[in-house]
């Protein structure tokens, strides 16, 4: 009898200590701010990025575009969805579909864009739909980083997003259907293990520790205008997800999880 | 009169423009490019991402001699063929507003 009480205990708090974690949708590059154009490599991968975890497969995306500004110049898309070769990426404990492709960058800002095909997730019985952005520039030269692509799902950064000191804070603004969304949930991850893009495969080693679950992902909430403000601690990539922005949210009959995701460098003052 | 006063406001307006510290905050920009055709086209700009359209560009030979002349066009942008030896490109917005670019280091 003890035995089985035991075991049961056991399971129990197994079942309990799952850490908590989200799914991020990624578009890896490993420069948000470049000297000079040229080629850059470009991973999509849907993950866990604090601790690498569980890969998710991937789909065939809805969208993946770009959009190209440089000083006053009429900002231009460009359809990158054919440009997109299937991969499998590994992660510290599993590998999942992804997709890689590669880019040539001249001066300005590089807004691209993805919309991922809905996932489904078996634990929670729904879908979930997180369309990304991450802005690289080149030469130091502005662009459109500040408007909106035009995404149903979209963060709209209010401090550019590759120009961020470690301690500067970052702000953004949540839009549904380009409307603020007040009060907006925000989960947050930093990017802890080093994507190696010739490997496929995230860096075993971590660059943080989380000393309580709570770390591994952090939530803020957008105030009353959609504006959230975070102050960055580290150095790298850190990614914001806003969840659930469309309330009718549904696919194939079920709950679909709308989300958006920015992701934004910091860099240490030397 | 009143044409007076408007050119007079203009001219405080001029002048406050250059006294402006956002002036001292733009910093000039050129980044040229190999297009792989024989021709090589350069981007210009400022920091503050005020256009460059108008600016003066020269293409020099190894030696200072001028090659080529031009101004950047409507969207800061100024193409021109590759010459065949050592060249740079100058890129002048004014003075301290000034950028050469190696032709040594112009790639795809």
């Amino acid at each position: 009898m003890k035995h089985v009480i035991t075991t049961i205990s056991t399971l129990a708090i197994l079942a309990f200590t799952v850490p908590a974690f989200a799914h991020f949708q990624m578009i890896y590059t490993p420069e948000a701010a470049l000297t000079k154009g040229g080629k850059i490599p470009l991973a999509l991968v849907f993950t866990h990025p604090f601790e690498a975890g569980h890969t998710m497969d991937m789909g065939s995306p809805e969208q993946f575009f770009v959009v190209r500004s440089r000083g006053e110049n009429e900002p231009k898309k460009t359809d990158l969805l054919s440009t997109l070769t299937p991969i499998n990426w590994t992660s510290l404990t599993n590998s999942g579909k992804a997709y890689e492709t590669e880019y040539t960058a001249r001066g300005g800002d590089h807004v691209f864009c993805l919309v991922p095909a809905p996932y489904f997730e078996a634990g929670e019985d729904a879908y979930i739909q997180q369309s990304t952005k991450v802005i690289v520039n080149v030469g130091g030269e502005p662009g459109a980083w500040m408007e909106p692509v035009g995404l149903d799902c979209e963060i709209v950064p209010l401090c550019k997003p590759y120009d961020r000191w470690t301690g500067n804070v970052f702000q953004g603004k949540v839009l549904f259907k380009g409307k603020p969304v007040p009060n907006a949930e925000i989960e947050i991850e930093f990017m802890n293990h080093k994507p190696l893009l010739d490997k496929k495969a995230f860096a075993r080693q971590a660059s943080a520790v989380a000393p309580q679950d709570a770390f591994v992902l952090q939530t803020i909430f957008a105030d009353d205008n959609g504006v959230f403000t975070f102050g960055i601690p580290k150095a790298g990539w850190w990614g914001f997800a806003a969840l659930g922005l469309d309330p009718e949210g549904s696919y194939k009959g079920k709950e679909c999880s709308r989300d958006a995701v920015i992701w934004i460098t910091a860099v240490d003052m030397k | 009169m009143k044409l007076k006063v408007s050119v007079l406001i203009f001219a405080a307006m001029v002048f406050g423009f250059f006294l402006t510290p956002v002036c001292q905050a733009h910093t000039p920009l050129c980044s040229c490019y190999d297009n792989g055709d024989g021709s090589v086209t350069c981007e210009g700009g400022f920091s503050d991402g005020s256009s460059a359209a108008g600016v003066e560009i020269r293409v020099e030979d190894g030696t200072g001699k001028m090659l080529i002349n031009g101004k950047m066009d409507d969207d800061s942008e100024f193409t021109f063929k590759k010459p065949a030896g050592d060249y740079k490109v100058a890129f002048d917005a004014g003075e301290g507003h000034e950028i050469t670019v190696d032709g040594k280091e112009i790639t795809e």
